[in-house]
């Protein structure tokens, strides 16, 4: 439990961005309609085009989260002192915790 | 129909072919790090690839005669469910690697491992588990070679090449064939990561002007999804069913789904993905890629719906054997609206963009059967300039393995050969991702869930018969157990594979036994460039810094 409240709120909010990025993209009953049009292009296909973008931003925004917390993780570890499997990112915690037995 | 050999289009492929090959020859001079003898630095171009090359490299990898060729030409035959899923499969295909890729660079760089085989071996002590990731590995990158030759076929056919005769109609395809198997025998990963660059800008090129003069000549976006409705709408002569789906239904949306997501977790396994990741220079090159990459999902989509345009513009698609073959859709589609010298440089993007990833697949087929078939079961000794003559005999092995799928495969429906190389490829995800993270799933149990998972997905694909031609391996959906809905058979299997795992590792844990030992440490997943023990390529040149599965 600990492990997990430890985690800083930087891993979260790009572990949720990233799992809004696969979910909402296959949630086909949400936009398999052919109106409201645009430019010609019925919703299905101008909404999923519209995802390319969403999708970019949101990997960018992850991005830059999790390289400033790797940054400051490394930077006080002076690169490579010790294990560092449970300070890596929220998204494995779990699964570093399981490595280090 | 074009019966005749169009010779101003012929004359520009050949020529941006040969500017291509020639390129192809350089490139094995360019940004030499160490002697082409050696596996690293022919499989690997040296790893010292950056954000902007390995976009490229990427791109090129992914984004290949399934998209020119083969997507259209879905949406063309059946529309938004067997076509269109390509683009959600494009976009959730970041987020996921996103997640796992940075620690598989690093493990691998700590650990001097070139394939996913290396991984799985050092991570599980299990030589029996790596051995099966290497054999799905280059099983199922066949197909996808096979894909690029169809999609190169297509538009050797489209420009009047070939005839009914199966020597005259397979010539072209052997010469395209040729070329490929010699600019990647004498200069490895680099030849394709140098044409790449004349690629993207080909495509980018005829992309821009088709999605700009396509819908003008044809009159508008509107016209051109009506007549994907009218034709998706009405129904089959035979089956009595409607033709296909312009939006999917509501029995749809299980396949919709289950394609996209299946063929973005399978994409990251493939070796040849794996290569392009490791050739980057540190672990956030990759991360930093996910976020610039969709760029090439948008070009897919705006490709994708090339299949509608050909709808609409109502193009031939009967082949020159007289038959109708829906690959022909787009570069006929090319061959009737433009002006034949920019459909000479439309085909011969679409060449090129089929002949780069050839070559990278085939190269990253044989390091897995060099370093994790030969090296590990064959002759353990062998020095490095040994293993890269071994690899490069290996990539011919291999464009042959895809000529017989090219050959063997009922090609009515080209993306069928991709699905089909997923629905194995995704059988190793447990191992490879799983090993990523976690060691708690046992070595035995892995292989077993593989074992099944592979049984299943080939059994079910291979009842899949096309109502058209009778053929087996006709499609890739099929109904999840117990239910009817529509799924693909790469998900279904997945499934299966991780629930044996699972049940197994219980069993195998509370017998205890052995589970061999993890040549990794927990820091090998969170390393990068710079850090101790991090080897770069002189390292690895001589081949004492790798540690494969010895158990």
């Amino acid at each position: 439990m600990s492990k997990v409240a430890a985690v800083r709120p930087a891993y979260w909010i790009a572990g949720i961005l990233l799992a809004l990025s696969v979910v909402v993209p296959l949630l086909v009953s949400t936009y398999a309609k052919d109106e409201p049009r645009l430019w010609g292009f019925p919703f299905f296909y101008w909404y999923q085009l519209l995802w390319v973008f969403v999708s970019a931003i949101t990997v960018s925004i992850s991005y830059r989260l999790v390289l400033g917390e790797e940054r400051k993780r490394r930077a006080a570890q002076g690169l490579d002192t010790g294990p560092e499997g449970d300070r890596d990112a929220g998204r494995d915690a779990a699964a570093a915790k399981e490595a280090e037995k | 129909m074009n019966t005749q050999v169009d010779w101003v289009q012929l004359t520009i492929v050949i020529i941006i072919f040969a500017a291509v090959t020639v390129m192809g020859f350089m490139a094995a001079r360019w940004r030499r790090t160490g002697a082409l003898e050696s596996l690293d630095e022919w499989g690997l171009g040296g790893r010292g690839f950056g954000t902007f090359i390995t976009w490229f490299l990427l791109g090129g990898d992914l984004y290949t005669a399934y998209t020119f060729v083969a997507v259209p030409a879905a949406m063309y035959a059946t529309g938004a469910v067997s076509g269109f899923f390509a683009v959600p499969y494009t976009i959730v295909v970041y987020p996921i690697i996103f997640v796992f890729m940075s620690r598989l660079w690093s493990v691998a760089h700590r650990n001097g491992y070139v394939t996913p085989a290396d991984f799985v071996g050092g991570r599980y002590g299990s030589r029996g588990l790596s051995l099966a990731v290497a054999v799905t590995g280059i099983l199922a990158t066949m197909p996808y070679i096979a894909l690029q030759l169809v999609g190169m076929q297509a538009v050797f056919e489209t420009m009047g090449l070939g005839g009914s005769n199966t020597l005259a109609k397979d010539l072209p395809l052997l010469i395209a064939f040729a070329v490929l198997a010699a600019y990647t025998y004498s200069s490895g990963l680099r030849a394709p990561a140098m044409i790449a660059f004349v690629k993207d800008g080909l495509i980018y090129l005829v992309i821009g002007v088709a999605i700009i003069y396509l819908p003008h000549v044809l009159g508008g976006w509107d016209t051109i999804f009506d007549a994907a409705k009218t034709k998706m709408t009405t129904p089959n002569p035979t089956t009595h069913k409607p033709t296909g789906a312009f939006i999917p239904g509501e029995t749809g949306y299980s396949a919709y789904w289950t394609l996209a997501l299946g063929s973005a977790m399978a994409l990251f396994m493939y070796p040849h993905s794996v290569t392009a990741v490791l050739s980057t220079k540190n672990r956030n090159v990759v991360r930093r890629n996910a976020a610039i990459l969709p760029a090439y999902s948008l070009l897919l989509g705006l490709l994708a719906l090339l299949g509608f345009m050909a709808i609409t513009a109502k193009v031939n698609v009967k082949g020159l054997d007289g038959l109708a073959n829906p690959q022909l859709a787009i570069p006929r589609l090319f061959d009737q609206e433009f002006p034949s010298w920019f459909a000479g440089i439309a085909f011969a993007a679409i060449a090129v963009g089929a002949l780069v990833p050839a070559a990278i697949m085939s190269i990253a087929a044989a390091n897995l059967f060099t370093r994790n078939i030969y090296r590990d079961f064959i002759k353990r000794d062998a020095t490095p300039a040994h293993e890269a003559k071994v690899s490069k005999l290996a990539s011919l092995v291999v464009k042959f393995g895809a000529l017989i799928f090219v050959l063997a495969m009922d090609k009515t429906i080209a993306l069928n050969l991709q699905l089909l190389g997923g629905i194995w490829i995704l059988q190793t995800f447990p191992a490879i991702v799983g090993g990523l993270f976690t060691r708690w799933f046992h070595r035995w149990a892995l292989l077993a869930g593989w074992a099944v998972a592979m049984v299943y997905g080939t059994i079910t694909a291979y009842r899949v018969v096309n109502p058209a031609t009778k053929k087996h391996f006709g499609g890739s959906l099929s109904n999840f157990p117990f239910t009817d809905k529509q799924v693909y058979i790469a998900l279904t299997a997945f499934v299966i594979n991780l629930l044996v795992v699972i049940v197994l590792t219980l069993v195998l844990r509370a017998l205890k036994v052995a589970e061999g030992v993890d040549a990794t440490h927990p820091t090998d997943y969170v390393a990068d460039a710079g850090d101790p023990g991090v080897k770069d390529l002189p390292d690895l040149l001589d081949g004492e810094g790798t540690t494969p599965a010895r158990a």
